[in-house]
């Protein structure tokens, strides 16, 4: 019976598919008389039949080899594209954990959108990337994975324009939009040039392929470097970081599986290529270094954040740094397990701290304060979320990071103490959101803080007993924390060192917030982002901006004034000739006469030349 | 069978036009409506007749006519003209449908469009090149009054402009068809009599280069392009959707007709020049477009981008790359149709399409929900989205001609970035931000305006989740094309035998 539940484990991304097309029936204007919300119903039964189906699946996919499924999609003379679609462990493992976190968000949205007007929106975007993010993990082929990236890439604008009044949501959507397509393009360009080389798109293909190709250093690091761009962009690495930031301003609900999900599909698409980015060091190199960069920019740049959400999003920039980190160095079991731990822990945090949010009206963490006493579910699930992203034993986090630095200390040790040190800075930033939300003493906006309704307490409360029980479920599949003993004391270690060191700085009532030691220059470049708006301003958006008007300037009045000169030349000749119609038959005879003599002179000129000679 | 596509639409213009004053303007649209929904309706019929499995020229007719001018009526269809023909008779109806029921001097107006689609028929159909030209020269004058009748504010002038450009493109194309007859000395214009010249190289480039240039101006590609914004802007809706979905893909026809067609050597020498032409024409349409601020003339600006990708998929001589171009035709004229569509609805809703005043459209109470919904898929379609048809055209006539033509295929993909650049601006300004609730008292958007809408949404959305309904048929005579293009050894020895 549980045979069969896997062998239909295609099945998983077609309920919330489903439940995206039934809930297109609510969105504005269609159906008026039931109000939005059957839309919302709907799309939570189908996330629960697909977890369900997904449960169900695991089991029987566990242990065995990969399945494969092959259709045929489109077939152009010699060109085939073919879905193929692997059913394993990890795939099965990963859709149950993207419908189990979607199943949480659509019920804490019930909650978090109780008097909004776009539920069938919104539950149609959570429905299309439900369907999208288990269809990529599913299907095993570059090709289908870019696809699947792009329709998100719109799917993320959509959503991020949720609240589409507000100009700042606008400016946010269009960010992010174009930022990601920016990425998606180059990817494009890889997935194209790959395919004359490699013959195929298959994940396994390709890394077969890679095994044994001999390819120009030059062209490999070109197809390796357009390859991670893709993955740049979705998982908001520098310099396509962004739009991360931005896309704060949609709705909290989508929030909780951008920051814990969305972003990690570019991360799974890169690791799915380690093998094709291992024929050039060079994309590899660079794969590290926008990794080291992005993790340490942004543990950096999350601390000087006050807005709660934009702290906890660059925390994912840094933590998708280590991916590529990982990925880069060649470690594939690390980056996996990394965003696994990572994708429960951060759910966990913004579900946490989203019910901050809704009843405090505010996101401003030098508005908030003093919430322990007032509402300690919200706090004991942060610090579980917290917990469970830092490096602290027995949670999760702790494992996939001891496995990351054990690995890297014996051939990058420069890269191990990376890892430490955002491990440490992000200890350090995790630690002061809870202290300035939670610590001090109560702001006019958290005076009357009660805790949220049940239909997000639950969700997150589950989510928390969840991510205590994890390392539990990781021991039973034989995955636990293996490493030094003494890495494993340097690593709680840095974690203890920073959340204490924030812990004094934050909880103290002696030091004033905000707090203002760093050189104020150096605090700017942090809280503004390293100044990356300004310098897409000043480049890439003045660029196009320049050239699209110099272009129409050249069409309106270069080519369209000559093709208007055309017109008025001859119009002005026509008018200059008809002072010729005289109505005199001589003056008619000898103006042929004239032509056709010079015509003559013309065609034989020749001649003509000879004879005078 | 085929002479109905023709004679039927022709007919009815005649038994239309000599209507008396008594009936009213909805019977003529009702009528009209008919005619093109039976010439639709038998379009479907020959779809179930078409030989997939068949490169050549099917369900032929022929008459002869004017013997001594080698000029006959011989009609067929195959993979290329079947899907256009597919094109112009749903357009043609969609067209007459959405078009407003109050029209000024309607038996003229019906009247016009039906002999536009007729002879635009006759031209996918024509097997003889003096026959093509007739039926490419009689869409000519109904095209210039239906732009200078029922046009914007700029008609005459646009309506002129078009004439005058057309017109050029003609006789470009005529000189080039009667100088192939008289070098290859020809007995008829029968296009498969033509097919196997061996005229020299020199004189093929020369006689190509006619045929580029007159289509280039139909199609159009910088920088013969100038009239279309102007007119596209110009014209009423129903007009700008024939006029971008269908006469815009006559130029595309002819080019992979008698351009490819009858001078594959040629073409073959001039590819490269010609896909650098395609990257230009893409990359100049979509940053002209993205200046404009006002949002027909920026749809027209990107037709004129997306065009260029019909002539990289054409330049790579790949079957993929060619098949690619042709499903590129058909999807254009689908998005194309319903962009123009959308935008008339919001201008007669909104009262204006310039995209400083616009905003807030998506508001579901008092703005176009539906049609800002609409417009959202219709553009992401247009910037290649995947799971949308432009998607896999644009994708077709990338895979084919990158192998070929790296340089110019990834400027072409630049240019689709540039297009959600535009696009992206086109949204934001018209279907986001807030709706200014004191002018806000648009008239309801009727059913009649919705259904041409639902209908060409719901084409997008299935050929690009099931491309293959939109490329097989172009397959096999384009595997026939590419094989009649000589290698490169080939045109090698040809140009030294012909030296």
């Amino acid at each position: 019976m549980l045979q069969f539940f896997a062998e239909m484990s295609w099945l998983i991304p077609c309920y919330p598919f489903i439940g995206m097309l039934l809930s297109i029936l609510w969105s504005p204007a269609i159906i008026r008389r039931t109000g939005p919300r059957p839309a919302g119903y709907i799309n939570l039964l189908m996330t629960f039949v697909a977890l369900l189906h997904g449960v169900l699946a695991f089991p029987a996919t566990w242990g065995q080899s990969a399945r494969y499924i092959e259709i045929v999609w489109l077939r152009v003379s010699d060109l085939t594209l073919t879905l193929p679609l692997e059913i394993s462990s990890l795939t099965v493992g990963a859709m149950v954990l993207l419908t189990g976190l979607n199943l949480l968000a659509q019920l804490y949205g019930v909650g978090y959108l109780q008097t909004d007007w776009g539920w069938g929106r919104f539950y149609t975007l959570m429905a299309l990337f439900e369907a999208g993010m288990c269809g990529l993990v599913l299907c095993n082929s570059l090709f289908f994975s870019y696809i699947v990236l792009e329709i998100l890439t719109l799917g993320t604008y959509l959503l991020i324009g949720m609240w589409f009044n507000q100009p700042i949501v606008v400016t946010g959507a269009r960010d992010a939009f174009l930022t990601k397509r920016v990425g998606d393009l180059f990817l494009l360009m890889g997935v194209l040039a790959l395919y004359p080389l490699a013959g195929t798109w298959n994940f396994d293909g390709l890394a077969q392929w890679a095994q044994t190709a001999e390819v120009d250093p030059i062209v490999a690091a070109l197809i390796g470097l357009a390859l991670i761009s893709g993955p740049i962009g979705k998982c908001a690495q520098f310099p396509l970081h962004l739009w991360l930031d931005e896309a704060m301003e949609g709705p909290l609900p989508s929030t909780i599986l951008r920051n814990a999900v969305v972003v990690a599909t570019g991360a799974w698409v890169i690791i799915k290529l380690a093998p094709v980015l291992a024929l050039s060091p060079i994309t590899l190199s660079v794969t590290i270094a926008i990794g080291v960069i992005s993790a340490i920019g942004g543990s950096l740049i999350a601390i000087a954040q006050i807005d709660v959400k934009r702290a906890l999003s660059y925390s994912v920039s840094a933590y998708m740094g280590l991916v590529f980190i990982a990925v880069g160095t060649q470690h594939i079991q690390s980056a996996y397990l990394l965003l696994l731990t990572h994708a429960v822990a951060m759910a966990l945090l913004v579900m946490g701290v989203g019910g901050i949010i809704l009843n405090c009206i505010t996101q401003d963490l030098t508005q908030l304060g003093g919430l322990w006493s007032r509402r300690p579910i919200a706090g004991l699930t942060f610090l579980t979320g917290a917990a469970g992203l830092i490096a602290l034993p027995p949670l999760s986090g702790f494992s996939a990071l001891l496995k990351l630095v054990s690995q890297l200390w014996s051939t990058h040790p420069l890269l191990a103490a990376v890892v430490l040190v955002v491990n440490a800075l992000t200890a350090f930033s995790l630690m002061r959101i809870f202290a300035l939300i939670f610590g001090g003493r109560p702001t006019q906006m958290t005076i009357r803080a009660p805790e949220v309704n049940w239909e997000m307490t639950l969700p997150t409360v589950i989510l928390a007993v969840f991510a205590l029980h994890l390392p539990l479920i990781l021991r039973s599949l034989d995955i636990r924390p293996v490493g030094d003993a003494n890495l494993s004391l340097l690593l709680i270690w840095s974690s203890f060192f920073g959340a204490s060191l924030s812990a004094l700085v934050y909880f103290s009532p002696v030091i004033s917030k905000p707090v203002n030691w760093l050189w104020s220059p150096l605090r700017n470049l942090f809280a503004y982002d390293f100044y990356t708006r300004t310098l897409y301003q000043s480049s890439v958006v003045l660029g196009v901006d320049a050239l699209s008007r110099i272009t129409d300037w050249f069409d309106r009045y270069f080519v369209d004034s000559l093709v208007n000169l055309v017109g008025l030349a001859s119009i002005f000749g026509g008018e200059t000739l008809k002072y010729n119609n005289t109505g005199r038959t001589q003056f008619y005879m000898l103006t042929i006469s004239f032509w056709v003599a010079l015509i003559a002179i013309l065609m034989n000129w020749s001649t003509l030349s000879q004879l005078v000679i | 069978m085929l002479s109905l596509l023709i004679w039927l639409p022709i007919f009815g213009a005649v038994v239309i036009g000599l209507l008396p004053n008594q009936v009213s303007a909805l019977r003529i649209r009702q009528g009209a409506l008919a005619i093109t929904g039976i010439v639709l309706l038998w379009t479907l019929g020959l779809v179930t007749q078409f030989d997939l499995n068949n490169p050549g020229v099917q369900l032929q007719e022929y008459f002869p006519w004017i013997e001594v001018l080698g000029l006959d009526y011989s009609l067929g269809v195959d993979g290329l003209s079947l899907v256009l023909v597919g094109l112009n008779s749903l357009l043609t109806w969609i067209a007459i449908y959405c078009s407003d029921v109050n029209t000024n001097r309607p038996r003229l107006f019906y009247a016009l469009v039906l002999l536009v689609s007729g002879g635009v028929a006759g031209a996918f159909l024509s097997q003889n090149l003096l026959l093509f030209f007739l039926f490419y020269e009689v869409e000519l004058v109904p095209f210039y009054l239906l732009v200078a009748i029922w046009g914007g504010v700029k008609r005459g002038y646009a309506a002129t402009k078009f004439l005058l450009y057309t017109a050029v493109s003609g006789a470009l194309i005529l000189a080039a068809f009667l100088g192939l007859i008289w070098l290859a000395d020809a007995s008829s214009f029968a296009y498969d009599s033509l097919l196997g010249q061996t005229l020299p190289i020199g004189l093929q480039v020369l006689l190509l280069s006619g045929i580029l240039i007159g289509f280039g101006i139909k199609i159009p590609l910088v920088p013969f392009h100038t009239w279309l914004p102007d007119t596209y802007v110009a014209a009423s809706t129903p007009v700008a959707m024939l006029l971008g979905g269908v006469l815009a893909k006559l130029g595309a026809y002819g080019i992979f007709r008698f351009g490819l067609g009858l001078f594959p050597e040629a073409w073959a020498k001039l590819a490269p020049w010609l896909a650098v032409w395609a990257a230009v024409s893409v990359l100049y349409g979509a940053t002209a477009a993205i200046a404009q601020k006002d949002i027909k003339r920026m749809v027209a600006y990107s037709s004129i981008g997306h065009m260029g990708y019909i002539l990289l998929g054409g330049a790579a001589l790949t079957t993929v790359g060619i098949v690619g171009a042709i499903s590129q035709m058909a999807a254009h004229g689908l998005i194309l149709a319903l962009l123009f569509h959308l935008v008339g609805v919001v201008e007669a809703k909104v009262g204006t399409r310039e995209l400083d005043v616009l905003n807030g459209l998506m508001n579901p109470v008092r703005g176009l929900p539906l049609i800002s919904a609409l417009l959202v898929l219709g553009a992401m379609a247009s910037a290649g989205i995947p799971g949308l048809v432009g998607f896999i055209a644009e994708f077709l006539v990338f895979q084919g001609s990158f192998a070929v033509y790296p340089l110019q295929t990834l400027l072409c993909v630049i240019g689709t970035g540039l297009t959600a650049v535009y696009f992206v601006i086109l949204l934001n300004r018209t279907c986001f931000g807030r709706l200014d609730n004191a002018i806000a008292y648009f008239p309801q958007v009727t059913w009649r305006e919705k259904a041409p809408a639902l209908i060409l949404t719901a084409l997008i959305l299935i050929l690009g989740v099931q491309p293959d309904w939109l490329t097989r048929w172009s397959e096999p005579i384009t595997t026939a094309m590419v094989a009649a293009v000589p290698t490169e050894q080939a045109v090698q020895q040809i140009v030294q035998v012909s030296k």
